[in-house]
This record gives C-alpha cells, sequence and structure tokens, in this order.
C-alpha cells in the first residue's frame, strides 16, 4: 500500500504507482521522492522504514546529482544499478525528485525504463496539481 | 604446407571458442555490478562497482533492494 506526505494527491499518485505496477510486471517496488528528497509515496510493505528507504533514495540521488556537476551537466535525467540481488532505476522528475523502482535480476530492465518513463508526465501532473491546491 | 595451415586453423578456432566461452561465464557470473548514469543531455556514464565512486552506488541500491521500496 502506498504512503504519502507532502504536495500532490495521496490517491492519485498511489494510483499512478498502481497503474505502473500493472503495466511493467517485473518491478517489486517503486516510490516517488520529492524535490526537497521526501518519500511522497511508495509500495512498501508493512514492517519498512519508510523514513530509512526515504534517506537512501535521497542519497542515491545526491550522489547522482554529483557525478553529473563533476561531468559539467546541468543533472541526471536516470539511474540504473545492476546488482546480484536486482536493478535500482530512478527517472528524474520535473523540481529534481524521481520516480524510482526496484526489480528482480532477471529483469527486463529495458522495458522498465520505458515503462517508468511514459508514467514519469503523469507523476509530474500529480505532484503540479497538488502543489497549486 | 597445407598441414600446417590447417593445424593454425584449428588452432585459431580453439583459442576463439576459449575465449568465447571465458566471456561467456564472466558475464554470467556473480560480482558483475555496474551503474549506469544519464545526463540530461543524453550523454551516459558507467561506473564500475570496483571503484569509489561506483561502490558508493551499489551499496546503497544493495540496501534499498533488500527492504524494497
Amino acid at each position: 500500500m502506498a504512503e504519502r506526505s507532502g504536495a500532490g494527491s495521496t490517491e492519485e499518485l498511489d494510483r499512478v504507482l498502481a497503474d505502473l505496477r500493472a503495466l511493467s510486471e517485473d518491478i517489486e517496488s517503486c516510490a516517488v521522492l520529492s524535490g526537497a528528497r521526501d518519500l511522497l509515496s511508495s509500495s512498501h510493505g508493512p514492517g519498512v522504514d519508510r523514513e530509512r528507504v526515504g534517506a537512501m533514495l535521497a542519497a542515491l540521488v545526491n550522489l547522482s546529482e554529483r557525478v553529473a556537476r563533476e561531468n559539467g551537466k546541468d543533472h541526471t535525467s536516470q539511474l540504473r544499478i545492476d546488482t546480484d540481488e536486482g536493478h535500482l532505476l530512478l527517472v528524474r522528475l520535473d523540481g529534481g525528485g524521481a520516480l524510482a523502482a526496484t526489480t528482480g535480476p532477471e529483469a527486463r530492465v529495458g522495458l522498465v525504463l520505458y515503462d517508468m518513463r511514459n508514467s514519469r508526465g503523469e507523476v509530474e501532473k500529480v505532484l503540479a496539481e497538488g502543489s497549486n491546491q | 604446407m597445407k598441414k600446417l595451415l590447417r593445424r593454425l586453423f584449428l588452432l585459431g578456432a580453439l583459442a576463439g571458442a576459449a575465449y568465447a566461452a571465458r566471456s561467456y561465464l564472466q558475464g554470467k557470473s556473480p560480482g558483475k555490478e555496474t551503474v549506469q548514469i544519464v545526463f540530461d543531455d543524453g550523454s551516459t556514464r558507467a561506473l564500475a562497482s570496483n571503484t569509489v565512486e561506483g561502490q558508493e552506488f551499489t551499496d546503497i541500491a544493495r540496501k534499498i533492494l533488500e527492504v524494497g521500496l
């Protein structure tokens, strides 16, 4: 079940993440991080420390932004980390937030990233509507 | 001469097969962790996990994968 705090409609963000998971069956879990590095919505199970997960995701976003700066770029638009345990994928949102997803090691990562990029617009729209209210 | 060429060809084929098998096994072996970053201008940067920079990413990713999002 998704949880959130901050800007945007809870139900709408939950719906977008649920749609993404339904579309991309390889996704095991997904989350939305705001530009202020707050965990707005996530599909984590009970017992998962939300604050800890949010902090780890924020650390990854900050690291990728640091690498971007070191390489003379404005920002990172996509991050893919392949490990033996699975894949962690991040797609940047307008305003510096991120849409994140985890998959198993055998996932079709290219397809998952494609679906995440397609869902990005919808997440951004929900966040923009939430901040206008 | 013809026999020598045939042996050389056979040796080359064997070496090629051995190299292909080694590459295949390395590709499947555990410990192959990579980080790929795509920047806003479309350029990419790959970091191997045996670099300090790459390890920072993979360490955090492993923890997140352990608990889920």
